[in-house]
């Protein structure tokens, strides 16, 4: 997420710090006033650790990079003031030392991750928390969703920072000066890289970080607080059945996913997700479904039969995404983001020019996932033949992926070395 | 014989974790921990450090506000003999910025070439793939991957020739707050610990270990490691407190600030502003 010189207009990067300054100021004096010297190890402790997390980072095409931060955390164990520091502080070390990150750009980095991340995460992790008791698992599960929404605003303000620029700032031909994506590409890019990826995994730095100071260090959960003068009930973990907790995520998942599919469908419960779920052939989903149930019973067990040791557990979950791939063919439309760039302009009225040209890249022999052969893809081969196509040709291009890894593997391979790890040398 | 079979089993899930760390932590260690290149004799290491601070951000802002990669190659070459004259390693100065640039920003930019409009640089048919990248969307390209490149390297040859200490003293000169330049002092030398601890506990693992386990135990590793890591971190933390109340710190600290700018610090300065100056007098030129 780190934003590097040249992203940004240097006027907008000299400008975000008139917001970070002030702040810095402000969270100067409150760390002073309400922490005693014994937070000052404490606090560039947990500065370097987030540095350390945010080393682990990979590019985000039309955004930044994502990364885990670890400013929630921070602000859960010393409040959001001495978050703000110690985040502020490991970037601006990652900055000088690594290049990670622009020095110009310096104060809109601070902003994204050191100010807005701590204090949304840090808010809304207070407010579920609410009054529970210190030891409570209420608040591990509080700290990894208060951790979750604070890095996805976090890449949201990222997002929209860097597609202000081809709007600000472009030259007298029209074309763009610094980040060249507007908000169509660059919101997308930084928030599904989040949303999907670098937001859980910091979710859960900060769950099990919190879960691990109730159990071994609840004084410095509740140390700083009490140092201010509050008085907090500690309580007691209450463990809770594994069952329950499954169940309530999946309840929970029900829920988001139903919510998303209104949103999306315009409110209207016949169209979820966009489709025109009244087009279904029902009977022919009971057919496909019975079809696809009785190969996964067969091929799935088998494939954990037949594979090596080694590739029992990744082979066997990739044949399962194999054989349930076609439940995809139920939505009419278009299923999850496989539209092709016919299906966007149906749904979207235009296509953009990149897409037009970039797509043709991807339309590979086994064009639209199926085998080009009258039984599966003919105009009246039914659904249940539709997915067994679907199902060969995704196992194909497992198998083809997997070859080529393998011979990849084998040519990188350093001489005198064999896969059963002993030495010819 | 033996180096092999140390390799073969490092080759486990965690592998490129652990050669990540090491990794990190040796670079860090040469170039920066040691000084290495900060206490050469040469000419930037000379300059006095908050006159280094200004240079550098007068530079970074004209590079900043460049467009044209011309100016931008200039800069760039300006930069590489400012890097001679501090006989900073040439191929180490070039390698580390364009190392990770092409990385970062390249795979960033990259899209870009292709949703620009206007005419196309070629239109590659092969079968069934369609190349054809815009001429505007690659020259922006360019310039961007640029103008980052020069900016890392700016920033890149402040440190290589400043002591890091001497980088505390310009940030109190430029009034940032006490308490501020403690944090990061302290930070600095956490880092480096949190880096040995986990080198050290990848080393002691690997020594012991003959052979291939499970992710299973691969992950209850990895977890028990991240929690003696912290326990370690904490205590150490409290060591470091009773250490520095046992020395009498009170919550102030004091630095000695004997630095005073000569005419060569002013020269430096002179010749930064100029070329700052210069770049954005031949930018509007070209434009």
């Amino acid at each position: 997420m780190h934003i590097p010189d040249g992203y940004l207009s240097p006027i907008f990067s000299l400008g975000a710090g008139v917001v970070t300054v002030p702040i810095w100021g402000l969270a100067g004096r409150r760390v002073q006033a309400v922490l005693n010297n014994r937070t000052v190890p404490l606090l560039s402790i947990f500065a370097a650790l987030s540095f350390t997390i945010m080393m682990f980072n990979i590019p985000v095409p039309g955004g930044t990079t994502a990364h885990g931060v670890g400013g929630t955390l921070i602000a859960i164990v010393l409040g959001p003031w001495a978050a703000v520091i110690g985040v502020s502080l490991a970037l601006i070390l990652q900055a000088l030392f690594f290049g990670d990150g622009g020095i110009l750009a310096i104060f809109a980095n601070c902003l994204n991750m050191g100010i807005i991340l701590p204090f949304v995460g840090y808010l809304t992790y207070r407010l579920i928390a609410g009054r529970a008791p210190l030891l409570s698992s209420r608040r591990v599960w509080a700290a990894g969703i208060g951790a979750y929404a604070g890095i996805t605003v976090s890449a949201l303000a990222v997002g929209l920072e860097l597609g202000l620029q081809p709007i600000l700032f472009q030259d007298a031909a029209g074309h763009p000066l610094y980040s060249p994506y507007g908000f169509g590409a660059a919101l997308p890019a930084m928030l599904l890289a989040h949303v999907f990826g670098a937001s859980i995994v910091e979710a859960i730095i900060t769950a099990l970080g919190v879960a691990y100071l109730q159990k071994q260090h609840p004084e410095y959960l509740s140390g700083m607080r009490v140092a201010a003068g509050a008085d907090i009930a500690e309580g007691q973990a209450v463990g809770r059945p594994i069952g329950q907790v499954i169940a309530g995520v999946a309840i929970a998942g029900v829920v988001v996913l139903a919510l998303a599919g209104l949103i999306t469908g315009g409110g209207d419960v016949g169209h979820l997700f966009g489709a025109d779920w009244s087009q279904v052939n029902w009977a022919d989903v009971a057919t496909m479904l019975l079809i696809v149930a009785v190969i996964a019973v067969v091929l799935i067990p088998l494939a954990r039969f037949l594979l090596p040791q080694r590739l029992k557990g990744i082979g066997t979950a990739f044949t399962a995404i194999a054989v349930l791939a076609p439940l995809g063919l139920i939505a009419p439309g278009f299923a999850y983001g496989e539209g092709s760039a016919a299906d966007v302009k149906q749904a979207f009225g235009y296509v953009p020019k990149g897409l037009q040209d970039l797509s043709s890249v991807f339309s590979a022999p086994l064009a639209g996932y199926n085998l080009p052969l009258p039984f599966f893809s003919g105009a009246n081969a039914t659904l249940w033949q539709t997915a067994i196509g679907y199902e060969i040709s995704g196992i194909i291009g497992i198998l083809a992926l997997a070859l080529a890894t393998l011979g990849l593997a084998r040519l990188l391979r350093r001489p005198g070395t064999d896969s059963t790890g002993t030495s010819t040398v | 014989m033996s180096t092999h079979a140390h390799s073969t089993a490092a080759e486990g899930h965690i592998g490129w974790f652990e050669h990540t760390v090491a990794g990190i932590a040796g670079s860090i260690e040469r170039a920066v921990f040691t000084e290495e290149h900060a206490r050469k004799p040469g000419w930037l290491q000379g300059v006095d450090p908050r006159a280094k601070m200004g240079m550098f951000v007068v530079l970074v802002l004209a590079a900043g506000l460049a467009n044209s990669l011309l100016v931008l190659a200039l800069l760039y070459a300006a930069i590489l003999a400012a890097a001679r004259a501090s006989r900073v390693p040439f191929d180490f100065f070039v390698r580390r910025v364009w190392v990770g640039i092409p990385f970062f920003a390249g795979v960033v930019i990259i899209p870009s070439i292709f949703f620009a409009t206007g005419p196309r640089l070629f239109d590659l048919t092969l079968g069934p793939l369609h190349i054809a990248p815009a001429i505007a969307g690659l020259l922006g390209a360019v310039v961007f991957v640029a103008r980052v490149g020069v900016s890392v390297s700016l920033a890149v040859l402040l440190v290589l020739t400043t002591q890091w200490a001497d980088v505390l003293k310009s940030l109190q000169a430029l009034r940032v707050p006490q308490i501020f330049i403690l944090l990061l002092s302290m930070t600095y030398r956490y880092i480096f610990l949190f880096l040995h601890a986990m080198n050290s506990l990848f080393e002691a693992r690997k020594s012991r270990m003959v052979g291939r386990t499970d992710g299973a135990e691969h992950r209850r590793w990895i977890t028990g490691s991240m929690m003696s890591l912290l326990n370690r971190s904490f205590k150490m933390s409290n060591d470091v407190y009773s250490a520095m109340m046992a020395r009498g710190f009170t919550g102030r600290i004091h630095t000695y600030q004997t630095y005073r700018m000569t005419p060569p610090d002013w020269l430096a300065v002179a010749l930064a502003l100029g070329l700052a100056v210069g770049a954005g007098l031949l930018g509007r030129v070209i434009a």
